[in-house]
């Protein structure tokens, strides 16, 4: 009888359960971006009008190029060395293969902010690096590689490949071994293996962790603002000091349009790309 | 093309565990041998150790007396079937099917005609471009077959290939997949769990257990004559019954258990030894009313219908045996019976392994 | 056999974990120096840097505000995530599809855009009190990892355990508790961990829901690092690589460590 009742109202007991994530999602994330992003059009000089204020300085657009350019550099050099690496943990045996899957585990959750200090403490110019090379006298004087877009990729490949490499663990161990197998039977060297069997298959995967790294970069904050400073400012930390040094609330909005714009095309149109290739959907 | 495959004294342990001990056996040149048993029997891991996918801890392993032992899987040349069928999911149908000649460094039209010309005899030919994933189950374990068989292996092998298929699929498969290894002529290895299946298909079948050899032999033979109760019980000689010689009368022997007496005619089995076991199929107990019969007495328990016969769980003073009866006269639970054994049905163990 | 990846390979493998770890290292290194600036390896050994973090007040008092927006953000986050991640398994098929991507949305959108956001309007806005805030924006970040790894710890759940129970004559909700919340105990315990270290070290929300007399760790740490350059932050920071430590450790009594790489 309970039971009976408990189906029929199921629908309702549904959307009742998850009204309260829905209305805190809808009312404190939506809203007010959409505010936001509403905001910018609606300015008395026209409405496209901080649009065209943004790119019309020649400083905010290189911040926006800055920052592509800065995502597009983390994101290759994390896949290339993500991917090998990810290959290498999901070969290993049993015992190793948790304990390297741990050290990937532990910077990912040790914060950004201390991960982005610990390479101010290598990089600075009485940094370790500097410190050693000026020891083995390789150097004569100690090099500026701090706020140089050297240094944010640096860091910011050090935030993301832990990410690559635990995304790309799972997509390697997903492909099923008897299809390896299969090739190897059929008489695929190793290397043939790899490229016509392996390597396709890990395609979806591989673009799955190249939008999550590119978007993460695009958008990280702490990492080009400790090792990058005003240098080497980026769309993240430009509309930091728009929004809190310069009250700047129309700039500081137009900066996070775009932002948003950018990421969230970049996840859907991916994501299209990834499911429409991906041959293990069937 | 076609090969002998010699498997030599072959041992696999993982640490402790020995999960093959001491396996030989020969494969003639195009003959098909299934390798038959309940999981963890060793047959896998024997296909697995002949694929290269495992190393074994000792002896050798030959095809057409080329030693594979220490050869890469890549270079062994056998052609697999797997029971997943473990399709390229990235690649078409043709492609699939082209894959290991297009290893085997065969140009691209030639490669397109062959793997046309076999996904033409699997009759899959109008799905040449379609994506595996579309498939069905059978089509995909066509396309599997055609897969190893367009590299013209000197051997080739299966690995369960039907058991992810439904009952009558599985049937018109297996009818398939020996029609076109007769007609190629390849020596085959065929990994099974059902015995119908295995029975069937081959020319040849090596039951398993525990990682060992239990008996190899032709279908026919290992159905009427198992060599030892282990497989006396795998092929459904469900009554085993302990017997000592009392009397040799000419060709007629005496035999007692339990204060029983049976008579058995020497000529059907050989030399019957002074102890041995008397195995029997439910079918080879007649079930007797006559209380003057010469057989065991026994008292009628559960009655089961099988559709072509009644069958009787029967208490008898040698034990609990099985036997079937007329499906005439139902007989009630607790009925005291004869049952007799009808020696043309019969065959004989030796007793050392006894129950 | 053949599985053994390319020497040159594993080489590259053990040159990304060094660069992985070494910083690490670098870090506690810096943090036991007995100078009054950063170097490695630590000339003297000493905790006195460690012992410096609790008599500077603003981190004393960032510690205390960040462990409780975590504690309190991952809670509220549960509360709510755990039922919706519930009704999102149970019913697939009457929920629309989009239902369980809106909850994915705060991950979605860039976080400083967010922080950013919630500033405007709430904040300035409505005047809403910074701690609110800051709470409100910690509990939606957090939110996503919530739902995400219920819903995977639901979706191996058999949910005709639960129609077996109630059939047995035990309430829906009274089911819920007895039956599938102690299947998905080690889903909620993940759910927890990940939400509360997210949460405790978030920088881009944070940033703009600080004000006068309230801000959290990451972001105190940030305001330190521009100002001095002496080990405070290195032991913070050794501080916070201890937290996870423990974390993890107390993930791997109870689930076991690779729970954490899904």
């Amino acid at each position: 009888m309970t039971a009976r009742r408990f189906w029929r109202r199921s629908g309702a007991t549904g959307w009742a359960l998850t009204a309260p994530a829905t209305l805190a999602v809808i009312g404190f994330l939506i809203v007010p971006i959409a505010a936001v992003i509403a905001g910018t059009f609606m300015d008395p000089r026209g409405a496209f009008a901080p649009y065209i204020a943004y790119f019309n300085s020649g400083f905010r657009t290189t911040v926006l190029f800055r920052t592509l350019q800065i995502s597009a550099f983390t994101t290759i050099i994390s896949l290339i060395f993500g991917f090998m690496t990810a290959y290498v943990v999901s070969r290993a045996p049993g015992k190793l293969k948790s304990l390297l899957i741990v050290a990937a585990v532990f910077p990912l959750l040790t914060g950004v902010v201390v991960r982005a200090f610990a390479w101010l403490i290598i990089l600075g110019r009485n940094g370790i690096l500097n410190q050693t090379l000026l020891s083995l006298g390789i150097v004569n004087e100690p090099l500026e590689m701090l706020y140089t877009q050297g240094a944010v990729v640096v860091g910011m490949v050090y935030l993301f490949v832990p990410l690559m490499v635990l995304s790309l663990v799972g997509v390697l161990e997903n492909i099923p071994k008897d299809v390896l197998q299969a090739s190897s039977s059929l008489g695929a060297s190793p290397m043939a293996t790899f490229w016509q069997v392996l390597l396709p298959l890990a395609v979806p995967g591989l673009i799955v962790g190249a939008v999550l790294v590119f978007t993460g970069s695009f958008t990280a904050y702490a990492t080009p603002q400790l090792l990058g400073g005003e240098r080497q400012t980026v769309l993240a930390t430009l509309l930091q000091q728009r929004a809190m040094v310069s009250f700047d609330w129309v700039g500081a909005s137009t900066i996070a349009t775009i932002m948003t714009v950018i990421t969230i095309s970049i996840v859907l149109a991916m994501s299209h790309i990834a499911r429409r290739i991906n041959p293990m959907a069937t | 093309m076609t090969q002998p495959l010699d498997i030599n004294a072959v041992s696999a342990h993982y640490g402790t565990t020995k999960v093959l001990e001491d396996l030989s056996l020969s494969v003639q040149a195009g003959e098909l041998v299934s390798l038959l048993g309940a999981s963890g029997c060793g047959k896998t891991t024997t296909l697995r150790l002949i694929a290269g996918f495992l190393a074994p801890t000792s002896g050798s392993i030959s095809l057409g007396g080329r030693d594979l032992t220490r050869l890469p899987t890549h270079k062994r040349d056998i052609g697999l079937v797997f029971q997943n069928y473990a399709l390229f999911p990235h690649l078409s149908v043709l492609d699939n099917v082209a894959f290991g000649l297009k290893q085997r460094g065969i140009g691209a039209d030639e490669r397109r005609k062959r793997a046309m010309a076999m996904l033409e005899r699997v009759g899959l030919a109008p799905l040449a471009e379609r994506a595996p994933g579309a498939l069905s189950g059978g089509q995909k374990q066509r396309v599997a077959l055609a897969r190893a068989l367009v590299i013209e292996p000197p051997l080739l092998m299966f690995d369960e290939p039907l058991s992810n298929l439904d009952a009558k699929l599985r049937v018109d498969m297996r009818v398939e997949i020996r029609q076109l290894q007769r007609a190629n002529g390849t020596t085959s290895v065929y990994v099974t769990h059902d015995q119908e299946e295995a029975f069937s298909i081959s020319d040849r079948v090596a039951i398993m257990n525990a990682g060992r050899l239990m008996q190899f032999d032709r279908p026919e033979v290992l159905y009427r004559r198992p060599a030892n109760t282990f497989v006396a019980r795998f092929v459904g000689f469900e009554n085993i019954i302990p017997l000592k010689v009392v009397a040799r009368d000419g060709d007629i022997v005496v035999a007692e258990t339990a204060g029983m007496r049976l008579r058995l005619p020497q000529s059907l089995f050989g030399q019957i030894p002074d102890t041995f076991l008397l195995a029997t199929r439910p079918d080879g107990l007649v079930v007797s009313t006559d209380p003057a019969a010469e057989g065991l007495s026994a008292q009628l328990g559960l009655r089961t219908y099988l559709g072509r016969a009644y069958q009787y769980q029967c208490e008898t003073p040698a034990g609990h045996l099985i036997a079937n009866g007329s499906l005439t006269t139902p007989l009630e639970a607790g009925t005291n019976v004869k049952l007799v054994p009808m020696p043309e049905q019969c065959t004989i163990l030796a007793a050392e392994d006894a129950r | 056999m053949s599985d053994r990846p390319h020497p040159v390979l594993i080489g590259i493998a053990a040159l990304v974990y060094l660069f992985l770890m070494l910083p690490l290292v670098i870090v506690v290194g810096a943090a036991l120096s007995d100078t009054t600036y950063l170097t490695f390896p630590p000339q003297g050994l000493s905790l006195r840097w460690f012992q410096n973090i609790f008599e500077i007040s603003a981190f004393r008092r960032t510690i205390v505000t960040s462990l409780q927006i975590a504690l309190l953000g991952t809670l509220i986050a549960l509360l709510i995530g755990i039922p919706a991640a519930y009704a999102l398994n149970r019913f697939r098929i009457e929920l629309p599809k989009w239902l369980g991507t809106l909850f994915v949305l705060p991950i979605l959108v860039p976080e400083i855009v967010f922080g950013f956001a919630l500033l405007k309007s709430l904040t300035v806005g409505t005047g809403a009190p910074i701690f609110l805030s800051l709470l409100i924006g910690h509990t939606l970040i957090v939110l996503p990892y919530v739902v995400r790894v219920i819903s995977a710890s639901l979706a191996s759940f058999d949910f005709s355990i639960e129609e077996a129970a109630i059939s047995l004559g035990s309430a829906p909700v009274k089911t819920f508790f007895t039956i599938v919340l102690p299947n998905v105990r080690a889903g909620v315990i993940a759910a927890f961990i990940l939400a509360f270290i997210t949460s405790l070290n978030d920088v881009s929300v944070s940033l703009f829901l600080t004000g006068p007399g309230i801000s959290t760790l990451p972001i105190q740490i940030l305001a330190h690092v521009e100002q001095f350059f002496d080990p405070t932050v290195a032991s913070v920071s050794v501080l916070l690589m201890f937290l996870t430590v423990a974390v993890m450790a107390i993930v791997e009594r109870t689930l076991g460590l690779t729970f954490l790489a899904k």
